[in-house]
């Protein structure tokens, strides 16, 4: 789920250790200086980088057709490299291997789209609730918390009814296309108080009002000045969310309202091996679960560590 | 929705309470335990059943899914009921039925019978009952059972396409219902129907108690019936509790004292049957593979033909490839079924070869399809007859939402395209009804069937018979004057033997024609616990016979 | 603090009309894209229009707006607002009370609820808490990657893990060991029975809780974190108090504000999780009931449901607010 019990804006984020800070230039290099240091984040990158290459190019790592399955095939035990189905095939014969590679693509994608979408609307909407208050904010706080109330999962299963007709192809962003509108729609709050927060904030800084004195236009004091401030702690909320919209979509799948079918994706391809664990073909369950968890440990390991080197209080 | 497949796991289980006895193994939560015994019930005995969720209502008139039929078949007796081996109908409320013409029925009804409350179970309780379900304002879910009766349309109003209406119904009787004396009824149908006295039985046709009507609201959870069981209590959504009826005077009634069924979400209640809270359930099909290895089990385990016929259909209203019987035949001969039975539904189908299900109703044979077997070969070559399959386009598979067909259903297809090399695609659409009745579909479609009542004629008639030469049929565009002849000439036939042979003629059109595939047979299958014995599963319903079964202690 | 009550309250009640008005809209323009729920009521057959009239009078889906796409109904809606304000909740499709199915419904949603809370409560704080006190040894590393784990790993596995592993013996050994219909026997009856709502909910509550207890175990542990370096504990410390008198009076007692917070607005996200775990446990809940209706179009039943759940989430929302108020000396009621 993206994750709403996060951060009322007041309410703390992690203190690190204070590590000595390098007299640095930029905010960026800065970060990038501490996270090099830790081999765990290492670690996570390359598995994130892993998937994400996975994702991009899955015939780099399969060259059967993930859709073509043989029914007098099914349920065949993992063989190992060199064998014809190296992870096995599920119960419809298609080879697992094929499924997982190519299942990657959409679950990684719908992840990053929903939360740069959310990202995106977020912070324009905290961004300008937070500079201009009056109606603005009122209207932007207002909706916050209408969309706070209706529980995710039936304004999901409601959207993705009311849009069900609508001609979906077959595309890479076509299969997730519905499943990401959704997720998006109800996954922007969180940066959006973030935002407005840390936005109040800064508004009052001296160089902000400096700068406005000087006679620079809102929208150059927002984005250079105000937005600054305000990105980094949000920065730190993207890796998590990202983890928590892949466990999300195997969630919907689950409920068969995620990614359609024939598309596969991890949240899919559980959902489907969810049924067989018991039966004694735990394998169906247990490689794309791995996957899943991989890549959301990673992630939230990468989370960790750039609210580590972001955090603001620090400098 | 609607009538579903006999697959919809109804579980039931049963408890006997007989306090001396020690205990065996599966233990039941109910108070009592003891060791499994011979033959014969204890009338304290409960019998625990499991029923799905969706059970709205216990209305005869308005009932027309598996589970609320299997309640009221405890709860109402019909004018006949149906031997659990050939399914053919016997009298049990009526005395005869008897018709000259099979236009004009005459049914005698057995005296002083009454209904729990104590009214008299007389041909007025049939009419009112019968009336109340045709007059069309009412929207029972049993309404076009009534169609075959005289008078029927005048119970109809008549709307415009905005849904407003532009007639009211002029009568709210059936003319064509007649009641001579208080035991005595009289059915004019629109035309002669051989097939009608086979129909009586079906919960549509159950009586209803004055009182029922005065408030039907109550009556539909609390039903007054006039069978051996009253219903107690209705948590819905939870539970339901039946117990027995002592002034019950016929014959049919298990001796075992109160039924409990317990209301399931979906049918995922193998766990609960292990644990020994339920006595009768069907595993997954992840689970299938240990319950059949475990010797005990198995010892435990009936099987029988079940009545659900899953074909494909096309929509032959459409231009398409599909309009050439050659194309429908490569398909046909394209699909794995028994490879796809075994690896997903092992036991709880069977592959299909005929338009009426053999075993189930008079008349059903099987093997009247000749292209039902898989024969890749074959396939390919019938496809390049039709002509093939136009390149880059792919073939859509239109179905409802349900888990287990969208299963089955992917599977189809890749079968299909491993052999034909035809792309294709499902469309899983929760509007499946709708837009089948717009014909809106532009592939070939997933249709089920699940009689009505057990005469082949069901299978056919209603699905493939419309009158109208220039469309064909609403669902799917078919229409053969040859078949529509079969038909009525099986309709107007002087005895049911002669009609069913007749309706046998019309089957072998379809066969020619071959408007659909027929795909799959549904296979009814339980396991039971030790509790209980003289398990006999109704060939129709595919349920267990609860009036046959025996509880011994748990 | 009364003005800031009132102004919290009618704004609240604004967001609840807003809320209704969205799902009215949304399950509107359901009915008018995809067609009629009353067709599903037939099945097989194809109805004729006098049989379609007939059953959409039935449903209360006659009024000619919801066959016109993009006409947003409002005549239904007043009257359905009319009638919510004289306690009318109106009927589901096949007229059973809506007030009859919450009250039947809601009571084992609320158990689950309270299982789950405690459970979040006793992980998010325990665990929490030994995390931020251990900080970055072992001890904060192991909590934290398990709190991901538990994060990653989809509810629907566990609970079909637990059903169809552990629940059988689990059951069987309880049985054999305390008896039938022992309280242990029911802890691990494999679904949910209605003439032991508690002892059977029990287990379902604490995997759902298990499930959710990730997001608080974060909270609770950055929280404290943040207090152990805020003045009033420096302070505190450097006054000579015991270490564990800091603790318990200044780091847990400030970080449950957040936490309690959290729980309210976490009461809507809980129902996601109650929708599988009502379904897959056999409860008859809240969760599972609105599935059901979103999945047949019940407008009626969804709307009766939504609005008595939005209304106790704004309440809820409310009371965190004014107890957030109350709690932190920093927030002044404007």
């Amino acid at each position: 789920m993206p994750d709403r019990t996060a951060p009322e804006p007041t309410a703390a984020t992690a203190t690190p250790d204070a590590p000595a800070v390098d007299a640095s230039t930029s905010l960026g290099g800065d970060a990038w200086r501490r996270l090099r240091r830790r081999p765990d984040v290492i670690a996570a990158a390359v598995v994130v980088v892993f998937f994400a290459v996975m994702a991009a190019f899955p015939r780099l790592f399969t060259s059967t057709n993930p859709q073509s399955c043989v029914i007098g095939d099914s349920k065949i035990r993992p063989q190992g490299l060199g064998g014809e189905h190296p992870l096995g095939t599920d119960v419809h014969g298609c080879d697992l291997l094929a499924q997982l590679v190519h299942g990657a693509r959409p679950s990684l994608t719908l992840a990053f789209v929903v939360v740069g979408a959310s990202l995106l609307i977020g912070v324009t909407l905290g961004l300008l609730a937070g500079y201009y208050l009056g109606w603005v904010d009122t209207v932007v706080s207002r909706t916050i918390e209408v969309f706070l109330v209706i529980p995710l999962l039936l304004a999901a299963l409601l959207l993705l009814t009311l849009f069900r007709e609508v001609s979906v192809g077959g595309g890479t962003f076509d299969v997730i296309l519905l499943p990401a509108l959704v997720l998006t729609m109800f996954g922007w709050m969180a940066y959006a108080r973030y935002v407005r927060a840390a936005t109040l904030e800064a508004k009052n800084l001296d160089y902000v009002t400096a700068a406005r004195a000087l006679g620079a236009s809102d929208l150059r004091v927002m984005v250079r000045h105000v937005l600054p401030n305000a990105i980094g702690p949000v920065t730190a909320l993207v890796p998590t969310a990202i983890a928590g919209v892949i466990s999300t979509e195997a969630v919907l799948a689950f409920l068969g309202i995620g990614v359609r079918p024939p598309a596969i994706s991890w949240g899919i391809m559980i959902t489907n091996g969810a049924d067989w664990v018991t039966g004694g073909y735990a394998y169906l369950l247990l490689y794309p679960l791995g996957c899943l968890v991989l890549t959301v440990l990673a992630l939230v390991a990468l989370g960790d560590a750039l609210r580590d080197a972001l955090d603001p209080r620090l400098r | 929705m609607g009538r579903r497949a006999a697959v919809a796991a109804t579980a039931t289980a049963v408890a006997l309470v007989l306090a001396s006895c020690s205990g065996g193994g599966g233990g039941n939560d109910d108070e009592g335990d003891g060791g499994g015994g011979g033959g014969g019930s204890d009338p304290d005995a409960t019998l625990n059943l499991a029923l799905s969720q969706d059970v709205e209502t216990l209305l005869p008139m308005d009932s027309n899914v598996g589970d609320n039929i299997s309640v009221l078949d405890v709860v109402y007796d019909g004018l006949v009921r149906y031997d659990p081996e050939t399914t053919e109908p016997y009298n049990y409320v009526a005395e005869s039925v008897e018709t000259e013409d099979n236009t004009v029925w005459t049914i005698k009804i057995k005296p002083d019978l009454t209904f729990q409350n104590g009214e008299p179970v007389d041909a007025d309780a049939f009419a009112r009952a019968w009336n109340y379900a045709a007059y069309g304002p009412n929207a029972m879910a049993n309404n076009y059972f009534f169609e075959r009766i005289t008078g029927y349309e005048e119970m109809q109003g008549e709307t415009d396409d905005d849904g407003n209406v532009t007639k009211e119904p002029e009568a709210d009787t059936l003319s064509g219902l007649k009641v001579v004396d208080p035991q005595t009824l009289e059915v004019t149908l629109t035309g002669p129907f051989a097939g009608f006295g086979t129909m009586l039985g079906y919960t549509g046709f159950f009586p209803i108690a004055q009182e029922c009507l005065d408030d039907i609201e109550a009556c539909a959870v609390q039903p007054i019936g006039n069978g051996p069981f009253q219903v107690e209590k209705w948590d819905q959504g939870v539970g339901l509790t039946a117990t027995r009826w002592e002034d019950y005077t016929l014959e049919e009634t298990p001796e075992y004292g109160a039924i409990e069924w317990t209301e399931y979400t979906g049918e995922d209640n193998w766990p609960d049957f292990e644990a020994g809270n339920l006595d009768f359930a069907v595993p997954p099909p992840a689970e299938q593979q240990a319950a059949a290895g475990d010797p005990d089990l198995q010892e435990r385990y009936v099987e029988g033909p079940g009545a659900a016929l899953t074909y494909m259909a096309f929509p032959l209203y459409k231009d398409g490839p599909w309009k050439d019987v050659e194309f429908r035949k490569a398909i046909s001969l394209a699909v794995d079924r028994q490879g796809i039975i075994d690896a997903l539904l092992p036991s709880q189908r069977v592959p299909a070869d005929s338009w009426v299900v053999p075993d189930v109703v008079p008349g059903g044979t099987g093997g009247t399809c000749e292209w039902c077997a898989f024969d890749p070969d074959a396939a390919k070559a019938a496809l390049e007859k039709a002509g093939g399959w136009p390149d880059g386009e792919k073939l859509t598979i239109h179905l409802g939402q349900d888990a287990t067909e969208q299963e089955l259903f992917k599977a189809v297809g890749d079968s299909i395209q491993e052999t034909l090399g035809i792309p294709y695609e499902l469309d899983a659409t929760p509007d499946y009804f709708a837009r089948r009745g717009a014909r809106d579909f532009s592939g070939p479609f997933r249709a089920n069937w699940f009689p009505d009542y057990p005469l082949n004629e069901n299978y056919l008639a209603p699905v493939y018979a419309s009158g109208d030469a220039k469309n064909g049929n609403v669902e799917f565009g078919y229409y053969s004057a040859d078949f529509e002849a079969a038909v009525k000439a099986g309709d107007e036939a002087a005895t049911l033997d002669e009609a069913v042979a007749q309706y046998q003629e019309a089957e072998k059109i379809l066969a020619t024609d071959f408007p659909t595939i027929p795909l799959f047979v549904a296979q009814n299958t339980y396991y039971y616990s030790e509790n209980v014995s003289n398990v006999v599963l109704d060939p129709f319903s595919g349920e267990p016979k609860l009036r046959l079964l025996e509880v011994t202690n748990g | 603090m009364g003005r800031y009550i009132l102004r919290r309250s009618l704004l609240g009640v604004g967001t609840l009309l807003l809320v209704m008005f969205v799902l009215h809209l949304l399950t509107t323009f359901a009915i008018q894209l995809n067609g009629n729920p009353a067709l599903a009521f037939f099945g097989e057959k194809v109805p004729t229009k006098s049989q379609l009239a007939a059953v959409e009078a039935r449903f209360g889906l006659d009024d000619p707006c919801y066959d016109q796409t993009g006409n947003p109904c409002l005549g239904p809606f007043v009257e359905r607002l009319g009638q919510y304000a004289q306690g009318d909740f109106g009927t589901n499709l096949r007229g059973r009370e809506v007030t009859d199915i919450v009250a039947t419904a809601a009571p084992n949603t609320l158990k689950l609820f309270l299982v789950v809370t405690i459970v979040w409560f006793v992980l998010g704080m325990g665990l929490g808490t030994a995390a931020a006190r251990r900080r970055d040894r072992s001890a904060d590393h192991g909590i934290r990657l398990t709190s991901v784990l538990i994060d990653a790993f989809p509810i629907f596995v566990l609970l079909l893990v637990y059903r169809y592993v552990f629940a059988v013996p689990l059951s069987g050994w309880a049985e054999d060991t305390f008896g039938e219909g022992s309280l242990p026997a029911l802890w691990f009856r494999p679904s949910f029975d209605d003439d032991h709502p508690w002892a059977t909910l029990l287990v379902p509550g604490i995997l759902l809780g298990l499930a959710g207890s990730a997001a608080f175990i974060r909270l609770v542990r950055a929280s404290q974190l943040e207090s152990y370096a805020g003045d009033h504990v420096r302070t505190a410390r450097s006054r000579g108090l015991n270490e564990r008198h800091v603790v318990t009076h200044h780091v847990i007692r400030n970080s449950a504000v957040p936490v309690v917070t959290a729980v309210g607005l976490t009461f809507t996200e809980a129902l996601a999780g109650a929708v599988v775990t009502e379904g897959m446990m056999n409860i008859y809940g809240m969760g599972g009931v609105l599935w059901e209706a979103v999945r047949a179009a019940d407008v009626a039943l969804i709307l009766g449901i939504v609005t008595i759940l939005a209304a106790v989430t704004v309440v809820v929302m409310l009371v965190v607010d004014i107890a957030y108020a109350a709690l932190d000396p920093r927030i002044r009621y404007a």
